[in-house]
């Protein structure tokens, strides 16, 4: 599974900090960065595209309105509110919000249910971890060293389709690289080791 | 907490000890009993400011002194990183080869599955070192070049080429994937090879290979968040001058 990145702006430096170190026990995500500065939050949102915002209301830049509007096609940040107005969360259309208050265990669980949501999104089988036999059988191919469009023209399908499996093999298993899919298409005897020239 | 000049070194490193290699390369060995990070580096001639936003950027993700590093000659990030990638080369690379070498004579019935993890390691390192070589014989150069060009407010002929021959932009591209094989390696070790006989030094692979990930991605760091900035207002300035 691909790591989720979470940016944090607010203006508090205590609050910036104990959120980093709170946040630091979720698993394959990774915080990419805090701001205090609300100048910036626009450019660096656009820039690194965290899959998450979270963010002080009193930071969101009046000159880019809508930062989600952004992320509509394709990447989809999950906008959530810190602060002491309850409010705020269905005034601003945010996915989630943050009580200057709230526990640990509250905002740690938070956070991993808009995780959760996330990857069940962004992985189109999402009742299993193990790739499917079509799956396996493309896996197979791109162990070969087979180019997409090879793999396309063998099972007659579209590169389209290849590319498209090829993301949700990726995802499930965490592995990106060609060599890193090889050793995996051999552990799981998919391909034996005489087959890799 | 942030690093200070008056601080014992000693204490530094008991702060953070990913420190101990990043004083080492620049050329500062342990066993300074009580003397202040100042009194190390005027004795080792480094440059005390230098040295400073470097092992404060390292030692806090969010410390970033963009314009105390900005005034830091480009000159000294290179000859740091430089001493950074000859680490990596000639240290750190083939300690875990070597790690993994030793896996494989333990003389089980993995052995061909240890044999894979080798050559997938001897991949990434291959990656590795093709990158870091581009950098030096390729970006580095470059990047001094820029910063002559800018001393000097003139183009020389010879620094024509270079900079014609390269861009910033060009080494922001590149710069994404070498962490990507780390990474897989990393996943297949943990979760989908059965650990051989010898587990304790099965788990010391791994370790080092985290520990590794964490040292590369401070460098990068330094490379993305200092060298790079500073390069492109070098650029901008220059396009000026023409």
């Amino acid at each position: 599974m691909a790591r989720s990145t979470i940016l944090i702006a607010e203006n508090s430096f205590l609050i910036r900090k104990g959120l980093r170190s709170t946040l630091h026990s979720l698993e394959n995500t990774e915080i990419v960065q805090s701001i205090d500065n609300k100048d910036d939050v626009c450019k660096i949102v656009n820039q690194i595209k965290p899959d998450i915002l979270i963010i002080n209301p009193e930071l969101l830049p009046t000159n880019c309105p809508d930062l989600k509007r952004n992320f509509k096609n394709g990447n989809k940040l999950s906008l959530i509110l810190i602060s002491d107005q309850k409010n705020i969360k269905e005034e601003l259309k945010a996915d989630g919000y943050i009580h200057y208050l709230d526990g640990k265990n509250t905002i740690l669980d938070l956070l991993q249910e808009i995780l959760n949501e996330k990857n069940q999104n962004s992985i189109t089988d999402k009742n299993a971890d193990v790739i499917s036999a079509r799956e396996k059988n493309i896996l197979k191919h791109i162990a070969l060293g087979l180019t997409n469009k090879e793999i396309a023209d063998q099972l007659f399908i579209s590169i389209h389709t290849v590319v498209t499996h090829r993301k949700n093999i990726t995802q499930k298993l965490g592995i990106k690289s060609v060599s890193g899919l090889t050793v995996y298409a051999i552990l799981h005897k998919l391909i034996s080791m005489d087959e890799v020239k | 907490m942030h690093i200070k000049k008056e601080m014992k070194l000693a204490d530094v490193i008991q702060l953070n000890y990913m420190l101990i290699p990043v004083i080492h390369r620049f050329g500062i060995n342990l066993g300074f009993g009580d003397k202040t990070v100042a009194a190390v580096c005027e004795e080792n001639e480094v440059d005390l400011n230098f040295f400073l936003q470097l092992v404060n950027a390292y030692h806090d993700k969010d410390y970033f002194p963009k314009e105390e590093l900005q005034s830091i000659p480009s000159k000294d990030i290179v000859t740091y990183l430089k001493m950074t990638h000859s680490s990596y080369l000639n240290e750190k690379l083939s300690e875990i080869e070597d790690l993994i070498e030793a896996l494989q004579h333990t003389e089980t019935e993995d052995e061909k599955y240890i044999l894979l993890i080798r050559n997938f390691y001897e991949g990434y390192k291959n990656e590795l070192t093709e990158h870091i070589m581009h950098e030096e014989e390729v970006v580095f150069p470059y990047v001094l070049t820029v910063e002559e060009i800018c001393k000097a407010g003139v183009i020389s002929e010879k620094n024509q080429k270079i900079y014609d021959s390269f861009s910033i932009l060009k080494y922001q591209d590149a710069h994404d994937d070498v962490e990507e094989k780390l990474m897989d390696l990393k996943t297949i070790m943990i979760k989908y090879l059965t650990p051989p006989l010898n587990t304790n030094l099965y788990h010391k692979i791994i370790q080092d290979l985290f520990k590794l990930e964490e040292d590369l991605n401070y460098h990068s760091r330094i490379e993305d968040k200092v060298l790079t900035p500073k390069v492109i207002l070098m650029e901008k300035s220059i396009k000026n001058l023409l």
